[in-house]
Protein backbone atom coordinates (compact mmCIF):
# COMPACT_ATOMS: atom_id res chain seq x y z
CA UNK A 1 0.00 0.00 0.00
CA UNK A 2 1.39 3.26 -0.87
CA UNK A 3 1.23 6.04 1.92
CA UNK A 4 -1.63 7.97 0.20
CA UNK A 5 -4.00 4.98 0.26
CA UNK A 6 -2.61 4.37 3.46
CA UNK A 7 -4.69 8.02 4.51
CA UNK A 8 -7.49 7.51 2.64
CA UNK A 9 -8.16 4.15 4.02
CA UNK A 10 -8.06 5.42 7.51
CA UNK A 11 -10.49 8.57 6.43
CA UNK A 12 -12.54 5.72 5.38
CA UNK A 13 -12.48 3.80 8.09
CA UNK A 14 -13.17 6.59 10.76
CA UNK A 15 -15.92 8.01 8.46
CA UNK A 16 -17.85 4.61 9.11
CA UNK A 17 -17.16 4.74 12.39
CA UNK A 18 -18.66 8.07 12.69
CA UNK A 19 -21.66 6.74 10.70
CA UNK A 20 -21.73 3.93 12.99
CA UNK A 21 -22.28 6.03 15.60
CA UNK A 22 -24.53 8.07 14.22
CA UNK A 23 -26.91 5.07 13.61
CA UNK A 24 -26.34 3.81 17.13
CA UNK A 25 -27.82 7.09 18.41
CA UNK A 26 -31.18 6.49 16.50
CA UNK A 27 -32.13 3.60 17.68
CA UNK A 28 -30.45 4.48 21.19
CA UNK A 29 -31.77 7.79 21.97
CA UNK A 30 -35.04 8.46 23.72
CA UNK A 31 -36.68 11.62 22.04
CA UNK A 32 -36.48 13.47 18.30
CA UNK A 33 -34.18 15.98 19.05
CA UNK A 34 -31.36 13.90 20.71
CA UNK A 35 -32.04 11.60 18.23
CA UNK A 36 -31.56 14.27 15.53
CA UNK A 37 -28.57 15.64 17.55
CA UNK A 38 -26.93 12.34 17.00
CA UNK A 39 -27.75 11.79 13.61
CA UNK A 40 -27.18 15.37 12.07
CA UNK A 41 -23.34 15.80 13.52
CA UNK A 42 -21.98 12.31 13.13
CA UNK A 43 -24.04 11.30 9.78
CA UNK A 44 -22.47 14.46 8.12
CA UNK A 45 -18.33 13.96 9.38
CA UNK A 46 -18.93 10.44 8.64
CA UNK A 47 -20.40 10.53 4.86
CA UNK A 48 -17.86 12.98 4.34
CA UNK A 49 -15.13 11.63 5.51
CA UNK A 50 -16.06 8.44 3.59
CA UNK A 51 -16.04 10.41 0.81
CA UNK A 52 -12.99 12.80 1.16
CA UNK A 53 -11.06 8.95 1.27
CA UNK A 54 -12.56 7.96 -2.51
CA UNK A 55 -11.16 11.39 -3.66
CA UNK A 56 -7.58 11.06 -2.43
CA UNK A 57 -7.49 7.32 -3.94
CA UNK A 58 -8.62 8.51 -7.08
CA UNK A 59 -6.22 11.24 -6.93
CA UNK A 60 -6.81 14.47 -9.14
CA UNK A 61 -9.57 13.29 -11.99
CA UNK A 62 -13.32 14.11 -12.93
CA UNK A 63 -14.64 11.58 -10.49
CA UNK A 64 -12.74 13.15 -7.56
CA UNK A 65 -13.80 16.36 -8.62
CA UNK A 66 -17.36 15.27 -8.39
CA UNK A 67 -16.50 13.43 -4.73
CA UNK A 68 -15.10 16.87 -4.14
CA UNK A 69 -18.52 18.76 -4.81
CA UNK A 70 -19.97 16.23 -3.15
CA UNK A 71 -18.33 16.58 0.27
CA UNK A 72 -19.27 20.31 -0.34
CA UNK A 73 -22.82 19.95 0.13
CA UNK A 74 -23.49 17.15 1.88
CA UNK A 75 -21.35 19.95 4.39
CA UNK A 76 -23.62 22.41 3.74
CA UNK A 77 -27.00 20.38 3.06
CA UNK A 78 -27.28 17.90 5.99
CA UNK A 79 -26.97 20.21 8.89
CA UNK A 80 -29.28 22.37 6.86
CA UNK A 81 -32.46 19.40 6.90
CA UNK A 82 -31.42 18.31 10.64
CA UNK A 83 -32.14 22.32 11.41
CA UNK A 84 -35.09 22.02 9.18
CA UNK A 85 -36.36 19.09 10.76
CA UNK A 86 -35.97 19.90 14.23
CA UNK A 87 -37.50 23.42 13.29
CA UNK A 88 -40.60 21.46 12.07
CA UNK A 89 -40.64 19.15 14.92
CA UNK A 90 -40.30 22.35 17.50
CA UNK A 91 -43.66 24.16 15.07
CA UNK A 92 -45.68 21.34 15.58
CA UNK A 93 -45.01 20.96 19.11
CA UNK A 94 -43.30 18.12 19.36
CA UNK A 95 -42.07 18.09 23.29
CA UNK A 96 -38.50 16.91 24.22
CA UNK A 97 -38.36 14.25 27.24
CA UNK A 98 -38.20 15.45 30.31
CA UNK A 99 -35.70 15.38 32.82
CA UNK A 100 -35.85 11.68 34.70
CA UNK A 101 -38.35 10.45 32.40
CA UNK A 102 -37.80 6.94 31.06
CA UNK A 103 -38.87 6.43 27.41
CA UNK A 104 -38.36 2.49 27.10
CA UNK A 105 -40.49 1.07 29.60
CA UNK A 106 -43.82 2.98 28.48
CA UNK A 107 -42.71 1.68 25.01
CA UNK A 108 -42.40 -1.64 25.81
CA UNK A 109 -45.64 -1.55 27.72
CA UNK A 110 -47.44 -0.24 24.79
CA UNK A 111 -46.46 -2.67 22.06
CA UNK A 112 -43.98 -0.53 21.03
CA UNK A 113 -46.12 2.15 19.32
CA UNK B 1 -44.97 8.95 16.07
CA UNK B 2 -43.93 7.93 18.94
CA UNK B 3 -41.31 10.99 19.92
CA UNK B 4 -44.99 12.56 20.36
CA UNK B 5 -46.17 9.71 22.42
CA UNK B 6 -43.48 9.69 25.03
CA UNK B 7 -44.93 13.25 26.52
CA UNK B 8 -49.14 12.25 26.77
CA UNK B 9 -49.69 15.64 28.48
CA UNK B 10 -48.72 17.60 25.72
CA UNK B 11 -50.23 15.27 22.62
CA UNK B 12 -53.57 16.10 24.84
CA UNK B 13 -52.80 19.63 24.61
CA UNK B 14 -52.07 19.48 20.73
CA UNK B 15 -55.27 16.98 20.51
CA UNK B 16 -57.32 20.21 21.34
CA UNK B 17 -56.49 22.14 18.17
CA UNK B 18 -55.74 19.93 15.60
CA UNK B 19 -56.86 15.88 14.98
CA UNK B 20 -53.78 14.56 16.60
CA UNK B 21 -50.83 13.14 13.98
CA UNK B 22 -52.93 14.59 10.79
CA UNK B 23 -51.83 17.80 10.87
CA UNK B 24 -51.25 17.33 7.01
CA UNK B 25 -55.31 17.33 6.65
CA UNK B 26 -55.34 20.67 8.35
CA UNK B 27 -56.50 23.25 5.75
CA UNK B 28 -54.47 26.25 5.35
CA UNK B 29 -56.52 28.65 7.32
CA UNK B 30 -56.48 26.60 10.93
CA UNK B 31 -52.45 26.44 10.17
CA UNK B 32 -50.01 28.49 12.25
CA UNK B 33 -48.56 31.50 9.89
CA UNK B 34 -44.91 29.69 8.22
CA UNK B 35 -42.27 31.99 10.27
CA UNK B 36 -39.10 31.48 7.46
CA UNK B 37 -35.51 30.35 8.82
CA UNK B 38 -32.57 32.49 7.52
CA UNK B 39 -30.52 29.20 7.41
CA UNK B 40 -32.69 27.44 5.53
CA UNK B 41 -33.68 29.90 2.84
CA UNK B 42 -29.88 30.65 2.38
CA UNK B 43 -29.07 27.29 1.42
CA UNK B 44 -31.64 26.85 -0.74
CA UNK B 45 -30.98 29.72 -2.46
CA UNK B 46 -27.04 28.57 -3.12
CA UNK B 47 -28.24 24.92 -3.85
CA UNK B 48 -30.96 24.95 -5.92
CA UNK B 49 -29.57 26.35 -9.34
CA UNK B 50 -26.53 23.25 -8.38
CA UNK B 51 -29.85 20.63 -7.68
CA UNK B 52 -31.79 21.84 -11.58
CA UNK B 53 -28.43 21.54 -12.89
CA UNK B 54 -27.98 17.96 -11.49
CA UNK B 55 -31.54 16.58 -12.68
CA UNK B 56 -30.79 17.72 -16.08
CA UNK B 57 -27.52 16.12 -16.03
CA UNK B 58 -29.01 13.16 -14.74
CA UNK B 59 -31.86 13.40 -17.53
CA UNK B 60 -29.58 13.74 -20.20
CA UNK B 61 -27.27 11.25 -19.03
CA UNK B 62 -29.59 8.78 -18.85
CA UNK B 63 -29.43 7.57 -22.58
CA UNK B 64 -25.51 6.43 -22.44
CA UNK B 65 -25.08 5.72 -18.60
CA UNK B 66 -25.88 6.00 -15.28
CA UNK B 67 -29.46 7.96 -14.99
CA UNK B 68 -31.84 8.53 -16.86
CA UNK B 69 -35.75 10.61 -16.94
CA UNK B 70 -37.20 9.37 -14.00
CA UNK B 71 -34.47 9.96 -11.60
CA UNK B 72 -33.28 13.21 -12.96
CA UNK B 73 -37.39 14.52 -13.15
CA UNK B 74 -37.50 13.64 -9.58
CA UNK B 75 -34.39 15.44 -8.61
CA UNK B 76 -35.44 18.41 -10.50
CA UNK B 77 -38.36 18.19 -8.80
CA UNK B 78 -36.48 18.43 -5.56
CA UNK B 79 -35.95 22.13 -6.59
CA UNK B 80 -39.51 22.73 -6.06
CA UNK B 81 -39.65 21.03 -3.23
CA UNK B 82 -37.07 22.42 -1.58
CA UNK B 83 -38.37 26.11 -2.33
CA UNK B 84 -41.76 25.30 -0.76
CA UNK B 85 -39.52 24.00 2.56
CA UNK B 86 -37.65 27.38 2.22
CA UNK B 87 -40.18 30.08 1.44
CA UNK B 88 -43.49 28.35 2.53
CA UNK B 89 -45.68 26.12 0.11
CA UNK B 90 -48.24 28.56 -0.03
CA UNK B 91 -46.33 31.17 -1.87
CA UNK B 92 -44.48 28.76 -4.58
CA UNK B 93 -47.56 27.30 -4.99
CA UNK B 94 -49.47 30.30 -5.94
CA UNK B 95 -46.76 31.07 -8.39
CA UNK B 96 -47.01 27.58 -10.31
CA UNK B 97 -50.46 27.32 -11.09
CA UNK B 98 -52.20 23.38 -11.40
CA UNK B 99 -53.05 24.41 -15.04
CA UNK B 100 -49.00 24.99 -15.81
CA UNK B 101 -48.34 21.93 -14.47
CA UNK B 102 -50.74 20.14 -16.24
CA UNK B 103 -49.27 21.64 -19.30
CA UNK B 104 -46.03 20.68 -18.17
CA UNK B 105 -46.64 16.89 -17.77
CA UNK B 106 -48.93 17.11 -20.89
CA UNK B 107 -46.06 18.50 -23.17
CA UNK B 108 -43.78 15.69 -21.58
CA UNK B 109 -46.19 12.76 -22.84
CA UNK B 110 -47.09 14.67 -26.05
CA UNK B 111 -42.61 14.36 -26.71
CA UNK B 112 -42.89 10.71 -25.46
CA UNK B 113 -45.56 10.12 -27.92
CA UNK B 114 -43.99 11.81 -31.15
CA UNK B 115 -41.19 10.68 -30.85
CA UNK B 116 -42.80 7.11 -30.61
CA UNK B 117 -44.58 7.24 -33.28
CA UNK B 118 -42.41 9.16 -35.34
CA UNK B 119 -40.49 5.64 -35.50
CA UNK B 120 -43.42 4.78 -37.79
CA UNK B 121 -43.22 7.59 -40.10
CA UNK B 122 -39.11 6.76 -40.26
CA UNK B 123 -40.15 3.34 -41.36
CA UNK B 124 -39.67 1.00 -38.13
CA UNK B 125 -41.80 0.28 -34.93
CA UNK B 126 -43.20 2.61 -32.26
CA UNK B 127 -40.08 4.23 -30.36
CA UNK B 128 -37.71 2.07 -33.17
CA UNK B 129 -34.94 5.07 -32.74
CA UNK B 130 -32.56 3.16 -35.45
CA UNK B 131 -35.14 4.84 -38.14
CA UNK B 132 -34.01 8.50 -37.07
CA UNK B 133 -30.27 8.08 -37.97
CA UNK B 134 -31.48 8.00 -41.70
CA UNK B 135 -32.92 11.99 -40.71
CA UNK B 136 -29.88 13.23 -39.13
CA UNK B 137 -26.52 12.53 -37.83
CA UNK B 138 -26.95 10.11 -34.05
CA UNK B 139 -30.29 10.52 -34.62
CA UNK B 140 -31.19 7.33 -32.67
CA UNK B 141 -28.98 8.85 -29.55
CA UNK B 142 -31.00 12.22 -29.60
CA UNK B 143 -34.48 10.87 -30.05
CA UNK B 144 -33.51 8.72 -26.78
CA UNK B 145 -32.31 11.60 -24.75
CA UNK B 146 -35.75 13.32 -26.55
CA UNK B 147 -37.19 10.54 -24.57
CA UNK B 148 -35.75 10.59 -21.50
CA UNK B 149 -36.23 14.59 -21.27
CA UNK B 150 -39.91 14.36 -22.05
CA UNK B 151 -40.30 11.08 -19.55
CA UNK B 152 -38.27 13.70 -16.87
CA UNK B 153 -40.58 16.56 -17.68
CA UNK B 154 -43.66 14.13 -16.40
CA UNK B 155 -42.05 12.96 -13.53
CA UNK B 156 -40.94 16.86 -12.34
CA UNK B 157 -44.36 17.98 -13.04
CA UNK B 158 -46.62 15.22 -10.89
CA UNK B 159 -43.92 14.62 -8.36
CA UNK B 160 -44.20 18.62 -8.12
CA UNK B 161 -48.01 18.52 -7.99
CA UNK B 162 -48.38 15.69 -5.64
CA UNK B 163 -46.29 17.97 -2.88
CA UNK B 164 -48.21 21.00 -3.48
CA UNK B 165 -51.36 18.83 -3.11
CA UNK B 166 -50.27 17.14 0.05
CA UNK B 167 -48.69 20.44 1.40
CA UNK B 168 -52.15 22.93 0.50
CA UNK B 169 -54.73 20.08 2.02
CA UNK B 170 -56.58 17.83 0.07
CA UNK B 171 -60.25 18.77 1.25
CA UNK B 172 -60.39 22.39 1.27
CA UNK B 173 -62.97 23.57 -1.51
CA UNK B 174 -60.64 25.67 -3.59
CA UNK B 175 -58.73 22.88 -4.56
CA UNK B 176 -61.06 21.80 -7.51
CA UNK B 177 -58.43 21.99 -9.91
CA UNK B 178 -56.18 19.27 -7.97
CA UNK B 179 -58.51 16.55 -8.86
CA UNK B 180 -57.82 17.51 -12.56
CA UNK B 181 -54.36 17.08 -12.30
CA UNK B 182 -54.59 13.63 -10.83
CA UNK B 183 -55.49 11.28 -13.82
CA UNK B 184 -51.94 12.70 -15.37
CA UNK B 185 -50.42 11.39 -11.99
CA UNK B 186 -51.56 8.04 -12.73
CA UNK B 187 -49.78 7.80 -16.04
Amino acid sequence: MTPLEIVATVFVVVGTFFGLVATVGIIRLPDLYSRLHAASKSDTLGSVLSLAGLAIVLGLTTESMKLVFLVVFLFVTSPTAAHAIARAAKEEEVEPIGEGEVPWTTDQEEGNS
Amino acid sequence: MSDADADPDAAADIDDEVDGEGTLSRPASERPPYVESTIIMTTVRVIAPFVLTLGAFVMLHGASSAGGGFQGGVIAATTVVMLGFAFGIEPIAAHLRNEQLALLVLSGVGTFLVVGFGGYLVGGNFLQVSGYETLFHNGSKYSIELVEVGIGVVVSGVITGLFFLLGTGVDTGAEETDTDTEPEADR
